[in-house]
């Protein structure tokens, strides 16, 4: 369902892509990005980055 | 013959009423503005408070849709269809209602001055409404744009929401959520089969201020079905408490209750004060840009552009693409390609004679309030093209 994203320069964790369609920046205002951490928070655990 | 009021040395010049309460102003015998207890008015009893941006509502008259105009069998999720800034919410348990939602032009009240409202049709009757079902029509708005009530404040003001809706004749109910404080304030309102403007003035509220950022501080929540989660305790209308869902809705409608059920919504105001003026009708570009600020895209035949061309980072292919306006925070965004059913999170790639290819990977996007960056598959190609959405809803 979620699966990380890492920067291209650095490597970095810098997004999260959920159903292989929607890019969800790491920003607690953005409301996907709320509930990507509630959804972490149940204890659900995202794919890697690749 | 003219009449002269001459101010005494102490009071001024001072007009007082009968037992009326009222002062009118008359022209020809006929009202056309008066003084009343709730303020000044015109003729028909709208507040005359005037100002600019008065209503903190984005699209009430429903004008802007920029994910379309129409969307069928809904009721099952929560979301965003039809016009900006405002979305369905359902409870967490399913129903087996559902609705046809659409920007209707045709059921406008076109003699009030709207072109457009939003029409709910119920397609699937559900009369069996377990605990937790519900369907709210809602609207949010930042914390930011909202410090003018002082909530929270010994000074707290007033708010009044207006709207005109219709439909087959139900009682709804509208609640206002402080989502900071987890506060609420709800009414009740009834329609019939005609057009009326509802009124409700809300009392201020000086416990909990709202935020003062770009979060979700204040929900409109239009109730048009609930189950016993939300109806199962008492209704107070117009009195903030802390939110108790068993005190929103009880003896409200079912918008469910039956296919022949229509509901019609337009002309949503929320302004400070006691007392709502006229609508405030804003220009098409107006509303648009304000829209902007928490969704825009470049797919739907709205405003359909394709972003192509590229440049390098660091050796890595990068087209970037400018929003049409500040994001209210970094958006989600979805790529699709230039096809004639654009694939997501895929774009369009060129040779050097522009012959287009697409369902190409992406390999990462970013965006910011600003602008989007999107790196695809680096590979031997001249050109790369995509269409997006950047959602920053609240």
């Amino acid at each position: 369902m979620y699966k990380k994203i890492n920067d291209i320069d650095t490597g970095n964790f810098c997004g999260v892509l959920k159903d292989n369609k929607f890019h969800i920046p790491l920003d607690e205002a953005n409301t996907d990005y709320q509930a990507y951490l509630e959804w972490v928070a149940d204890g659900n655990t995202p794919e890697e980055a690749e | 013959m003219a009449i002269t009021f001459n101010a005494d040395t102490t009071n001024g010049a001072v007009i007082t009423s009968d037992t009326s309460g009222e002062i009118e102003l008359q022209a020809n015998g006929v009202t056309k503005a008066k003084v009343t207890a709730n303020g000044l008015q015109d003729a028909n009893g709208n507040s005359l408070r005037g100002g600019m941006y008065r209503n903190l509502i984005i699209n009430g008259d429903m004008k802007i849709a920029q994910r379309g105009t129409s969307s069928t069998g809904q009721g099952v999720s929560e979301g965003f269809k039809t016009v900006d800034r405002w979305n369905y919410t359902v409870g967490s348990d399913a129903t087996a209602g559902r609705f046809t939602l659409t920007q209707d032009t045709a059921n406008a009240p076109k003699d009030k001055g709207f072109g457009y409202c939003t029409k709910f049709d119920c397609t699937t009757a559900d009369t069996t409404i377990a605990t937790s079902e519900g369907l709210v029509w809602r609207t949010k708005l930042e914390g930011q744009t909202l410090q003018a009530i002082k909530k929270g404040t010994a000074s707290a003001e007033q708010i009044t929401l207006s709207f005109w809706a219709k439909g087959t004749a139900a009682t709804y109910a509208v609640e206002l959520h402080d989502e900071d404080s987890n506060r609420h304030n709800t009414q009740k309102f009834t329609i019939t089969s005609s057009w009326q403007k509802f009124t409700l003035t809300f009392a201020a509220d000086t416990t909990g201020a709202f935020n003062n950022d770009t979060g979700a501080s204040l929900a409109i929540n239009f109730w048009l079905h609930a189950g016993s989660k939300y109806t199962s305790g008492t209704f107070t209308s117009n009195t903030w408490a802390s939110r108790t869902l068993a005190n929103i809705a009880p003896g409200i409608s079912s918008f469910y209750s039956s296919t022949a059920n229509e509901f019609f919504l337009t002309g949503v105001q929320l302004e400070v004060g006691e007392g709502a003026s006229d609508f405030e009708f804003l220009p098409y570009d107006v509303q648009l840009a304000r829209c902007y600020r928490y969704y825009e895209e470049t797919l739907n035949n709205l405003c359909k552009s394709f972003i192509n061309g590229y440049g390098t980072h660091n050796g890595q292919k990068v087209l970037n693409a400018e929003f049409k306006a500040t994001k209210r925070t970094n958006p989600t965004v979805v790529i699709y390609d230039a096809s004639g059913t654009p694939a997501s999170n895929k774009l369009s790639t060129y040779d050097a004679a522009g012959t287009r290819t697409d369902g190409q990977t992406v390999a990462l996007v970013q965006a910011d309030l600003q602008q989007i960056k999107v790196f695809p598959n680096n590979g031997t190609y001249s050109g790369i093209g995509f269409y997006y959405t950047a959602d920053s809803e609240l």
